[in-house]
């Protein structure tokens, strides 16, 4: 602590606020939340347009590309190919947007440009409200389908059997209980972990490293590009893979990534 | 500048409140990404998904092509094989025939050039035989006439030509 006292290192699990909006509080990782999904917008709706009008450039054709590769992803998870339509938005929305608001947090600034002592770049990945949001977002989603899938009760009966018919089964629907709030906590934890170890880790090798941070820095810079693009690949895949787990009703035990 | 983390404070607070969690800022967050969501499925997606639709047609209608073609040059080399085939044998069928016929011509050609210095000899030797003749003849005749010339300045004077032919056959005769 005081080796980072001495480096005018602060650290702030929750995002600051930087000014009020009534009695509501806009934060630095909403902000650049708003910046990152407006980025997503411009992004996706420019391709959008382009493709359209049949106007092809490089830029077009990557995000093409990427779509394309994502929209594989999830026909090949997700078999019912009319559930994997109407999970296609989510998912796809998902990706664009942790991906970009995952890169905010590589932009030069990061907690040196300040108002009010609060550094105004905070990306709202490695914030746990917007992480918690995405991932309340994906277990009431998953459910819905499930309950569509299977029925009320049909769903019901993947978490509460008889255990005096089927102990084993029972203990099972408790364990599937379980599973489903550790599986939406990991989805919000390892996101927010891994943004806001990034973002520390930015930080931390720019103080170490002072005048040769120039030099340092952008070698962890794309290391983060990369983890943004990886983070949210994977919280894209998991999202696939819960639904997919959630509608076919045949024991299946998910195999989820550490 | 102070330098803290939040970790300092958490005795105080919540486990939420330690955490940044602000149950207003959750739900907002909810709702503008679910806003989000809406949008860009409504608005934007279903032009990409569209594009990729194309473009996966575009590829298996290639692809299908590129398969046609392949069946298609499979058959033409088939049946350039066959008719290549067809080609040589007829080849040598003409080549078959064409030594036959050079052969007869040939054969044809050699019996005429026989016949025809056959023929060359055969005139050749009527040719002597002609010559042959009309030189006896000459011969004959001359003779006639050295042998009138002979009687002549023997017997001293001129005999008619009738007497004289007589008499040279006379001579002749004993000759003989």
């Amino acid at each position: 602590m005081n080796q980072f006292a001495a480096l005018d290192l602060q650290v702030s699990i929750g995002a600051q606020e930087i000014f009020k909006i009534g009695n509501f509080s806009v934060t630095n990782a909403l902000l650049c939340g708003v910046v990152g999904s407006l980025i997503a917008i411009i992004v996706l709706v420019y391709t959008a347009l382009s493709v359209k009008r049949g106007i092809y450039n490089r830029f077009v054709g990557l995000v093409q590309w990427v779509f394309e590769g994502l929209l594989k992803q999830i026909n090949d998870i997700i078999p019912d190919k009319k559930l994997a339509k109407k999970m296609t938005p989510l998912a796809m929305t998902i990706f664009f947007v942790v991906m970009f608001d995952y890169w905010l947090s590589v932009l030069p600034g990061l907690d040196t440009i300040k108002i009010a002592g609060v550094p105004i770049l905070r990306s709202a990945t490695a914030d746990l409200n917007f992480t918690l949001a995405l991932a309340l977002i994906t277990v009431v989603t998953v459910q819905i389908y499930a309950v569509k899938y299977l029925g009320v009760f049909g769903n019901i009966g993947r978490y509460i059997r008889n255990p005096l018919k089927n102990p084993i089964g029972a203990f099972e629907g408790a364990l599937e209980i379980i599973g489903e709030f550790s599986r939406g906590l990991a989805l919000a934890l390892r996101l927010f972990g891994n943004a806001f170890a990034g973002e520390i880790l930015l930080i931390v090798i720019g103080l170490l490293a002072s005048y040769a941070a120039t030099v340092v820095l952008p070698f962890f810079m794309i290391f983060e590009l990369f983890i943004g693009f990886i983070q949210a690949y994977v919280f894209f895949v998991l999202v696939l893979i819960f639904t997919s787990l959630a509608v076919t009703h045949g024991g299946e035990h998910s195999e989820e990534p550490a | 500048m102070q330098s803290y983390t939040q970790f300092g404070e958490a005795a105080n607070k919540s486990v939420f409140e330690s955490l940044g969690i602000d149950w207003q800022m959750l739900i907002l967050q909810i709702i503008a990404f679910l806003i989000l969501v809406f949008i860009l499925g409504k608005y934007v997606y279903p032009w990409l998904m569209k594009s990729v639709d194309e473009r996966q047609a575009k590829i298996e209608e290639a692809s299908k092509a590129a398969a046609e073609a392949q069946t298609a040059a499979e058959d033409a080399e088939i049946r350039v094989e066959k008719l290549l085939k067809e080609a040589r044998t007829e080849a040598a069928d003409i080549l078959a025939t064409a030594k036959l016929e050079s052969a007869a011509a040939l054969a044809a050609s050699e019996e005429k050039a026989k016949k025809r210095s056959e023929q060359i000899v055969a005139d050749a030797q009527d040719e002597i035989q002609k010559e042959v003749v009309s030189a006896k003849k000459a011969l004959h005749n001359e003779t006639l006439e050295l042998v009138a010339l002979a009687t002549e300045k023997v017997v001293g004077k001129a005999v008619s030509s009738k007497i004289d032919e007589s008499l040279i056959t006379d001579s002749l005769k004993a000759v003989k």
